[in-house]
Order: structure tokens, then C-alpha cells, then sequence
């Protein structure tokens, strides 16, 4: 029986995150280095590790978020390993360099407490996405974890000449130096329910990368679980 | 069932497997560690008297191809390819060995294995621990070696020296390329910016005087800090990066080695207090681990190219030095660039392209002609799209009146790139050209428009919705179908059934038969006759039916 799930035991830690499969993530944790991360989304841990969920820290910063429940996010404090997922989700991991980046809020797994963040509402177009468009930008340098529901495509704005239109379901995260817009491509014959289902994209113009999933499930399923 | 050979284990190959066509795996690597993994043919005086039989990076076959290098893959951080009967008379051996490449010593590795594999079956495994050794800098895994007949030993043996002094041992001579060639420093791997602090700061601060006997890790898997930073890049699934350096990012801005900058400076000095840990080992105070003598006779020069630039950044955990000049006007330099590159954008070309399992993308202006797709599927244009309703015609009324569901289309024309892709399922872009192919209505997902298409009805008892619907296409074009989960592909024989929930698609010439089975279910739930109903394809041989592993 062990030769079968020998394959899977955990790999000697190399990094502060790392991908265990396409949708797990291991987090090295380490007194000192802390970690925020989504509520809900660990799946086991070795060593101790403590969590404190919504911790005033985020609450100011995520007031915004959705008002009145608090923030979704958890303070992971201690060391040793800690594994999460988000319902089988593929983690994308991204080391910042002095980068930025903004993340849609329900595609956020986890980042380093020592990055700068803020959350945002991407405006003009919250009202046609009907829940709330909410993003995390994320700045400085460290770790963060992302989710997507599929293997993602990264798309370079700064190639086309044209803007690159993105659906807001699939969006995951782009840089934050991109011109962002609402675009409403509805013709009056969509107001009468015969759309070609696209209502409404974001369109982003200028140098950065967009990140988009391959699927329209954009359902917050760590919340969702209630 | 793979036989697990402890050190000194030995066997015939027949013994172990029929076959003399060998694939030898090894996987073997460590925090910060990169192995060279080599084949020496031996003489029957265990000699490397013929240095084309040393089988390494740089020469990856004998000259008869008997054993070749294939390199990383299944799990293995690198792999050959023995066949044992065209191995020439005078090769009496084949020496595997793993040699480390630049600092560390075999104590740091992991876990790893060396296994044989005969006819996609492992046949045997040899797994060790770094802890069984420690400051070898190479050890000799496993041998095939000729005894009468072949047969494979679980050597284990390590070596002080490396490469040089395995070399040595086997009696070749040391070219001055083969040690330099895989020195040179890489900021290799996917993560230039992650700079693990210096081992002079290994020990946690939280040990008081941090022991200094240079002891390896026992038992545990995460060892020491690594002592060539250069090297830390994400272990793809569990392997070290292969020997040679993997195709190594282009250099960017931070690409610069971003090591932390105290290092080595003052040997033996106090560790520096609150530093961060390193990730090697954050377990360390919990599990009791020895810290680790950092390694303070290594001065500078064993690792080449590591003296930190003015103004790297600092490690994580620290933060970031605000005299870095900002890279806002480049966000996606550094780590941000590595960490994305395996998702980049396709090159541009066909027509359809399948960006990944779950991700289609259509250029417009190649061919011209519109693309029907399934509504809200688009998840990202570039260029000049439009999107309009398209009617599923008089055919799809019927759909729509039958089923209460309409297959609802949109026509995108104009110019650009569109990608669709669909609650993350797996696309397959089939290509028709003059055949027909029928597919189960709701695992269209695109067409092109130069596609005849027809929407055909198949009823039976028991089919939810009282009938399937599927469309045939017929013509020249692209369709794409979409699959819940890896999807099987069955040739139609006198016998091929199908669930009418799990099939996805079937050749255009191949007959369905409905063909109901009843079974007296005492379990049958309310509402369930009881009743599976299961699709009988009948067809002459070539034609085929697809079925994906769920029922929608």
C-alpha cells in the first residue's frame, strides 16, 4: 500500500511557498514571519502554528470588503508546515520582487504578512457584476499564493495594440498599473434577453500582465461554506 | 510490485524483470542541492577505460546508444535508458552516481531513490536518505554489473570527493571543462528573488549557543541551510532541477543573485540575532533537530558569482530596502515574471489553439470567418470582437422547445484573439476535415462557422429530458469539445456501450442503438424505475465514441 502513496509524501521544504501537486500549497512557517491567509483554507499543518481570524489589523485594511462580515482572511502565526487549498483550485504561487499586483478578492490563498496591501473596489463596475467586485493589491517584496479554477493564461497587455477585454468572473489578478475600465458591449437587443451573454468586460490598457482563469466560477466557495 | 532493495541488496535482472530494455530512474535532491547523475561503464577492472561510456550531461549516450541520458521526467530527477544486451562485451559495469554541484554535502539531501523500470512496471527500488550519509559529496547509488549474467546491486557508497574523485576512483582523467562546466552560477529556477539568509545565521536564534559539531540531520527530511542560494528554485514536484541548468529565465532586472548581504562576511561570527530564519528548515526548534554547524570553512570562493550587488534586495522577511529603485514601471520583472512564465500567452499562428486543457483561443484574423460559441464562454479578447446573439436556428427551436433549454450561441466576428474556455473543463479542439463527427448537445462549446451542423434527437425511456440531443457537423472546420475529466476514446466494436450521461461524442458514421436495462433494484430510490439506459454503438471498425469519467 505504501508504494502507492510514497508519491506523495511532502518534499524537503526549499522555499517559503511551494506547490504540493497543482492545488495544494505548503507554506514554511517561521516565528517571526507571518502569514495571512484565507479563512478556511487550510487543510493541515505540522508544527505550531497558531491562527487568529480577522485580526484587527485586517479589519481596518478590509473594512471595505463586505461589510459587515468581516474580513475573510486568518493571521497564520508559528512554525512549522502548513498546507492549504481552496477546493481543489490550482494554487499559482508568485514570488514579488519589489512588484505589485492586484488580486480579485476570492482568488487570494495567502500572502506574507510583511507585504504591503490594501483592498480596493474596482469602481464603475460593481453594480454590473452584481456582487461586489473587490480586489487585494499587493506590493513589496515576498510571497504570495493565488487561486485559480483551471490552469490560468497570463496574457502581456503591452503586445496588442488593441486593450485586452477580460470577463470579470475570470478574471484572477493583473498589474495594477494598468488602466482598467468598465466596458459594457451590450447592444439594445441584449436588454431584451437575447445577449450574446457578454454584458459587460473589463478592459485593460497600458504595460502589465492580466491573469485569467479558465472558467466563469468566480462563487466564493470558502465563504459559501459558511 | 516493485521488489525495495536495501543497501548491499543484489539480484539477476532476470530475476527482476524479463526484459533487457531498462529505464534507470533516480531521484535524489535537497534544499538548495543540484546533482549531476552519471552512468560510468567499467571495464571488468573497474575501469573507465573508454570515456565515451561515461554517460553524463554533457554526453548524453554511449556511442552505440546502449545507455542515454533522458533527463528529468515521471518524478525522477534524472533518468536513462539502459539496454543491457547491446551494452558492448568489454563494459563489465554500470556505475550510477550522483554527484553534487557546487557547495553542500550529501547529509543536506533528501530522500531519493534509484529505481529500474522494465516495461512501465517498476521492478526495483533502492531508496536511501541523506542521513545515511554525510560530508560525501557524491555517492555510487546502484550497479548493473556482469557476473555471468546481469544483475543489479544497491550500492550506496559514498564519496568525498565529487565528480573529480568518482572520476578518479574509476580511473578516468579529470578534463578541466567537465568540474567548470556545471559551475557556473545560474540564478536559475523560477524564483530569483527568494534569497534564504546565511547560513552563518542558520542556527535559530532561539538556540542560545548554537551546537558546533557538524553532525548531519538525522532523520529529518528538511536539511540545513543550503549553502548555495543560487540553486534555491521551486523543486518542480519534488525533484531537484535537473544537473544541467534548466532553461534559465532570461536575465532580468532582479535577476541578479539576491543573496543577503551579510553573508559570509565575517566567518564564525556571532549569529546575527532576530535574522530571519531560513526556509530550509523552519521546523528546526520544534523538532529538536540539531542545528547545523554552518559551514564556515567555506570562504567566499566556493561559491562563485554570490557576492551580493549594492542594493540587492534584501532577504525575505526583512523589508524591502527602499533605496531599490522601484520596479512599478516594470511589474512584471523579478520573481513576479519567473513565478508567471509557465502560464504565458501562446505564441500566435493557428487559427485554434489550445493555450491549456481548460483554455482555448481562437484568432479571428486568420481564415476569416466568424466562430459560433456557447454563451459566456468568452473569458478574455484582444482586438476588435464583436459579439452577437445567434439563434440556434429552426432545429435549435426544437432543442429548445423539447429540453426547455435553448443551446444558446454567440457569433463572434471581427478581429482578434478570443479565448473561451468553460467552468474549467477540459477542451479538445477536433479538427474535421470532410468527416462528420456527432456531439452531445451540451459538450459543444465553439465551431467555426464553415461547419454544416444539424441537431439531432435521440429518444428514449429514461434519458433525462426524454431525449439526447446531439449535433452532427459535418464539413471542414474546428470544433471544440468540452469534457468533464480526462476523457476515453473507445473504438466501436460489436460490443460498445455507453452511458447516455457520460458520453460526449461519437463518430458521424457509427449507429446508436438505445438499449434499456431493466434491473429489479430493491434499492431504486423514489422516482427511479430502476431502469439504466445505456447507448449501443454499432459501426465498422475505425469509428469511435468518446465518454468522459462524469455523468452530467
Amino acid at each position: 500500500m505504501n508504494q502507492q502513496l510514497t508519491g506523495y509524501a511532502p518534499t524537503p521544504v526549499a522555499a517559503r511557498m511551494e506547490n504540493h501537486g497543482s492545488a495544494m500549497l505548503k507554506v514554511a512557517m517561521v516565528t517571526g514571519q507571518d502569514l495571512f491567509a484565507r479563512v478556511g483554507s487550510m487543510v493541515a499543518y505540522e508544527g505550531f502554528i497558531e491562527y487568529e481570524p480577522n485580526p484587527p489589523a485586517v479589519r481596518q485594511m478590509a473594512r471595505d470588503w463586505i461589510t459587515g462580515e468581516g474580513a475573510p482572511l486568518m493571521k497564520c502565526t508559528g512554525d512549522g508546515l502548513l498546507y492549504l487549498a481552496d477546493y481543489g483550485a490550482n494554487v499559482v504561487i508568485v514570488n514579488l520582487d519589489n512588484d505589485a499586483l492586484s488580486v480579485n478578492g476570492t482568488n487570494v490563498l495567502a500572502f506574507d504578512a510583511s507585504l504591503q496591501w490594501g483592498v480596493e473596489r474596482v469602481k464603475g463596475l460593481a453594480k454590473f457584476a452584481g456582487q461586489g467586485l473587490f480586489n487585494v493589491k499587493i506590493s513589496g517584496t515576498g510571497w504570495v499564493a493565488l487561486t485559480s479554477r483551471g490552469t490560468p493564461v497570463v496574457v502581456d497587455c503591452g503586445s496588442g495594440e488593441d486593450e485586452t477585454y477580460v470577463d470579470p468572473d475570470a478574471l484572477v489578478a493583473w498589474s495594477p498599473n494598468l488602466k482598467v475600465k468598465g466596458k459594457r458591449s451590450f447592444k439594445a437587443s441584449s436588454l431584451i434577453g437575447r445577449g450574446s451573454g457578454e454584458a459587460y468586460q473589463m478592459a485593460f490598457s497600458g504595460q502589465g500582465i492580466v491573469v485569467v482563469q479558465p472558467s466563469e466560477d468566480s462563487t466564493d466557495r470558502l465563504r459559501a461554506r459558511g | 510490485m516493485a521488489r525495495e532493495f536495501q543497501r548491499g541488496h543484489k539480484a539477476k535482472v532476470s530475476d527482476l524483470t524479463a526484459g533487457t530494455d531498462l529505464y534507470v530512474g533516480v531521484q535524489i535532491g535537497g534544499p538548495g542541492l543540484t546533482f549531476d547523475i552519471s552512468c560510468f561503464g567499467l571495464d571488468a577492472n573497474e575501469q573507465l577505460s573508454d570515456d565515451r561510456y561515461f554517460v553524463f550531461f554533457n554526453q548524453p549516450k554511449s556511442p552505440e546508444e546502449s545507455i542515454q541520458l533522458l533527463g528529468a521526467q515521471a518524478g525522477d530527477t534524472e533518468s536513462f535508458r539502459v539496454t543491457l544486451d547491446r551494452v558492448p562485451a568489454n563494459i563489465h559495469k554500470l556505475s550510477f552516481t550522483a554527484s553534487l554541484d557546487g557547495a553542500g554535502q550529501m547529509s543536506q539531501a533528501g530522500p531519493g531513490y534509484i529505481r529500474v523500470v522494465a516495461g512501465g512496471e517498476e521492478v526495483v527500488r533502492y531508496s536511501f536518505t541523506g542521513a545515511e550519509f554525510s560530508t560525501e559529496r557524491a555517492v555510487m547509488l546502484g550497479d548493473f554489473y556482469l557476473k555471468d549474467v546481469w544483475r543489479f546491486a544497491a550500492v550506496g557508497q559514498g564519496f568525498d570527493g565529487g565528480l573529480e574523485a568518482l572520476l578518479k576512483n574509476f580511473g578516468g582523467e579529470v578534463l578541466d571543462e567537465e568540474p567548470a562546466a556545471p559551475q557556473q552560477p545560474e540564478p536559475q529556477g523560477a524564483a530569483p528573488g527568494f534569497a534564504p539568509p546565511p547560513q552563518v545565521g542558520a542556527p535559530a536564534p532561539q538556540f542560545g549557543a548554537p551546537a558546533q559539531t557538524p553532525q548531519p540531520a538525522p532523520a529529518f527530511n528538511a536539511p540545513p541551510p543550503a549553502p548555495a542560494p543560487q540553486h534555491y528554485a521551486p523543486p518542480p514536484q519534488g525533484s531537484t532541477p535537473p544537473p544541467a541548468p534548466a532553461p534559465a529565465p532570461s536575465p532580468q532586472i532582479h535577476a541578479a543573485p539576491t543573496i543577503a548581504a551579510p553573508m559570509h562576511l565575517v566567518p564564525g561570527a556571532v549569529p546575527p540575532p532576530p535574522a530571519p530564519t531560513p526556509y530550509g528548515q523552519p521546523q528546526q526548534p520544534p523538532y529538536g533537530q540539531p542545528p547545523q554547524q554552518p559551514q564556515f570553512g567555506q570562504g567566499p570562493g566556493h561559491i562563485p558569482g554570490q557576492v551580493p550587488p549594492p542594493g540587492a534586495p534584501a532577504p525575505y522577511g526583512r523589508p524591502a530596502p527602499h533605496g531599490q529603485p522601484a520596479a512599478y514601471g516594470r511589474p512584471q520583472g523579478g520573481g513576479l515574471q519567473a513565478a508567471i512564465q509557465m502560464y504565458k500567452e501562446l505564441p500566435t499562428g493557428q487559427r485554434w489553439i489550445s493555450q491549456n486543457k481548460q483554455l482555448v483561443r481562437v484568432d479571428l484574423g486568420a481564415g476569416g470567418q466568424p466562430v459560433l460559441a456557447r454563451q459566456g464562454s468568452m473569458v478574455m479578447y484582444q482586438g476588435k470582437v464583436d459579439f452577437g446573439y445567434k439563434g440556434a436556428g429552426f432545429a435549435g427551436r426544437i432543442v429548445g422547445n423539447a429540453t426547455g433549454q435553448e443551446m444558446q450561441l454567440m457569433r463572434c466576428t471581427g478581429r482578434g484573439q478570443v479565448f473561451l474556455a468553460e467552468n474549467s473543463a477540459h477542451l479538445h479542439p477536433i479538427e474535421l476535415q470532410g468527416d462528420g463527427i456527432c456531439v452531445s448537445a451540451e459538450h459543444v462549446l465553439a465551431f467555426d462557422e464553415s461547419l454544416q451542423y444539424e441537431v439531432r434527437r435521440i429518444e428514449g425511456h429514461g434519458i433525462p429530458g426524454g431525449a439526447l440531443f446531439t449535433m452532427l457537423f459535418q464539413g471542414t472546420g474546428t470544433v471544440v469539445v468540452m469534457t468533464h475529466g480526462t476523457p476515453v476514446v473507445l473504438p466501436v466494436t460489436p460490443t460498445t456501450f455507453a452511458d447516455s450521461d457520460a458520453i460526449v461524442a461519437w463518430s458521424a458514421a457509427s449507429q446508436v442503438i438505445v438499449s434499456s436495462q431493466v434491473r429489479l433494484r430493491r434499492n431504486a430510490y423514489p422516482g427511479h424505475s430502476g431502469e439504466s439506459v445505456n447507448l449501443q454503438f454499432r459501426g465498422a471498425p475505425g469509428n469511435f465514441i468518446v465518454v468522459q469519467p462524469y455523468e452530467v
